[in-house]
């Protein structure tokens, strides 16, 4: 038996041994640095001193809305529990996480999975698209190893790629907000509103699953491209397709969002936010409808990249 | 051992749509043996070879290595192949090396760095071995696929036109090797192309394909014996009277002069009495060469009757 670590150590050699892939890990790079330089430099710094006095009118108009919805007969959960939070921040004297703060900005370059996201289609669009491009395909396949294993070992190698961003993502914002912001203030917990109460919650546990709300939709996109790079050998295709669902998918569900049947599309479910922390798109969706969906269309995409790849004959 | 089949076809056939690409191919290459696989472009040389690898699937029939079916057994059967399809494409990227190693981490049994050092040294990529691919020259990627091939030390070799955009030294190296490897390691060769000098010099059998059927498989001996009669052309005085003299003798209509020489076709065996009757009638006898009915005559001439 081949073993599975090598063929990951191969496509991860063929991955990194080229400028392209470098390249990518550098635009990231610089684009988090950027989010800090710009921050740091360009940003009002004064804007966050009186945070007392701001949250307080914050609160006024809060009130003042929720009026208006009960008058109107809706309930408004959302303003209602930042009510809740900001009282629970002036009685505490937590003051509000604004950008030019350690956590601030790592909350702030969480945002850039959307980059990671981008480069993981690259990713995933070359990663069987290429060998047949390149023709490299006859001999990866003229091996003892079953062609399932081949798809599954550069699957595998491009999801560890896009949790590698997200691990360099996580830890060089740390640093690099370390360095630019300092580390006072550290010890402020994240505030969550649960079953009717205010609850402290670990800064760095909060990041984290930032990271994870974001990583579900980069997770389809790549599971997407990497699909139709293995159904239609062509990565230009692959990464078009990706990008412009991946950007154009949750604008067209909004704006479709007064039909039932959007619920049914990937891009209504894969924001799992919206559940903890919003209204969902379609009302009635639940997190479990959601996570179902999601599960749904992985197991159509990983089918037809599958199948269509053990049956395929090699002409290229 | 001599009679053990590498790899044997088994009325093989591929269809796409209603079309019979190959037709109902059998054969048989064994041991230590090149086995030259001919037959034009667009024949079905590459299609059967695909097949034989498992990159396209086998509409009917069998492909057994080493006994081993390559449909049912896919991953045991093709452990014991190794070979180059159309042209030896790598990843230009890397190293030559790199590209080695990477094939030497896809086979169950470890293939040793010394192992890799050694093929290395066979195809005499010793030099170049760590630069990127994308600076090789067409030659040094034919040798790094020849190397790629070899690695993991299979029992069949299966080089689809190996020769294919090579220089008149290219070649030569790339023949010499085949050679080396089939006689020397006992390894199975079967390579296809569409160039018969190149098969005259490197096979020890022919088989001939042409639109998807194997026409006949021969060895190299009886493919060149088959062109019994040779043309001859002489160079004899006075030429008129010995072309009268021949045309009584040999009763033969496809005598003819052509530039003051007398051009006959001959059985081998009747060169040197044709010799003797022309110098014991007085003619002056110049020379006699031989334009003998080359294979690429032979393999037009078969081809083209179909």
């Amino acid at each position: 038996m081949v073993s599975f670590i090598d063929l990951i150590r191969n496509e991860n050699m063929k991955l990194y041994k080229r400028t392209g892939t470098w390249v990518m890990i550098g635009l990231i790079i610089l684009a988090m640095s950027g989010v800090g330089l710009f921050t740091k430099f360009v940003l009002d710094s004064d804007a966050h001193i009186n945070w007392k006095e701001e949250l307080k009118t914050e609160n006024m108009q809060l009130e003042s809305a929720l009026k208006d919805t009960e008058q109107m007969g809706v309930g408004n959960d959302y303003v209602e529990q930042q009510l809740a939070i900001n009282h629970y921040r002036l009685e505490n004297d937590y003051p509000p996480v604004h950008s030019e703060s350690l956590w601030g900005f790592m909350i702030d370059v969480t945002n850039l999975t959307g980059f990671v996201a981008l480069f993981t289609i690259v990713v995933a669009a070359g990663i069987v698209a290429n060998e047949f491009s390149w023709g490299t395909i006859k001999l990866l396949l003229i091996r003892p190893v079953s062609r399932s294993k081949i798809l599954l070992s550069k699957f595998i190698t491009t999801i560890l790629f896009a949790i590698g961003m997200i691990i360099l993502l996580f830890s060089l914002s740390f640093i690099f907000g370390s360095l630019l912001f300092g580390v006072s203030g550290v010890e402020q917990p994240h505030l969550v509103y649960q079953d009717g109460q205010v609850v402290e919650q670990n800064m760095i546990t909060y990041i984290i699953s930032l990271y994870g709300f974001n990583s579900i939709d980069l997770f389809m996109m790549l599971t997407l491209a990497f699909m139709i790079s293995t159904v239609f050998r062509s990565s230009s295709l692959a990464i078009g397709i990706s990008l412009f669902l991946m950007f154009t998918g949750p604008q067209l569900v909004q704006l479709l969002s007064n039909y039932e049947w959007v619920k049914y599309i990937l891009f209504a479910n894969t924001n799992l936010q919206q559940y903890t922390n919003g209204t969902p798109i379609v009302e009635g969706m639940t997190m479990t409808f959601s996570i179902s969906m999601i599960m749904i269309y992985f197991i159509i995409f990983v089918a037809l990249s599958w199948v269509i790849f053990e049956k395929r004959d090699v002409t290229a | 051992m001599e009679n053990q089949a590498v790899v044997e076809l088994i009325n093989v056939k591929k269809q796409i749509g209603n079309i019979n690409i190959i037709d109902d191919i059998s054969l048989k290459v064994f041991q230590g043996e090149v086995f030259g696989f001919l037959g034009p472009n667009g024949a079905g040389k590459t299609t059967t070879i695909r097949m034989m690898v498992g990159l396209i699937g086998i509409t009917e029939g069998e492909v057994l290595i080493n006994g081993v079916s390559i449909k049912k057994n896919y991953e045991k059967a093709i452990l014991n192949v190794g070979g180059i399809i159309e042209n030896p494409e790598m990843y230009k990227f890397m190293s030559g090396y790199d590209n080695l190693i990477h094939y030497a981490r896809m086979v169950p049994k470890k293939v040793t760095k010394e192992r890799i050092n050694k093929v290395v040294q066979l195809v005499g990529l010793e030099k170049s071995i760590n630069h990127k691919v994308g600076r090789y020259s067409l030659g040094m990627r034919q040798r790094l696929g020849l190397a790629q091939a070899l690695l993991h030390s299979p029992s069949l070799l299966i080089l689809d036109e190996p020769t294919n955009g090579l220089d008149p030294a290219g070649i030569r190296e790339i023949r010499t090797y085949i050679r080396k490897i089939a006689h020397e390691e006992n390894m199975a060769v079967f390579v296809s192309s569409h160039l018969l000098s190149e098969m005259q010099l490197m096979c020890d059998r022919i088989g001939i394909i042409q639109n998807g059927k194997l026409v006949r498989v021969e060895t190299m001996g009886d493919i060149v014996d088959m062109s019994k009669e040779a043309t001859i052309r002489i160079h004899v005085e006075p030429l008129d009277e010995a072309f009268h003299f021949l045309y009584a003798l040999y009763e033969k209509t496809d005598i003819e002069i052509e530039d003051n020489f007398i051009k006959i076709s001959l059985k081998q065996e009747q060169i040197p009495q044709c010799n003797k009757a022309l110098v014991e009638n007085d003619f002056m006898v110049y020379g006699i060469t031989s334009t003998q009915t080359t294979l690429e005559d032979k393999f037009l001439e078969i081809t083209e009757e179909k």
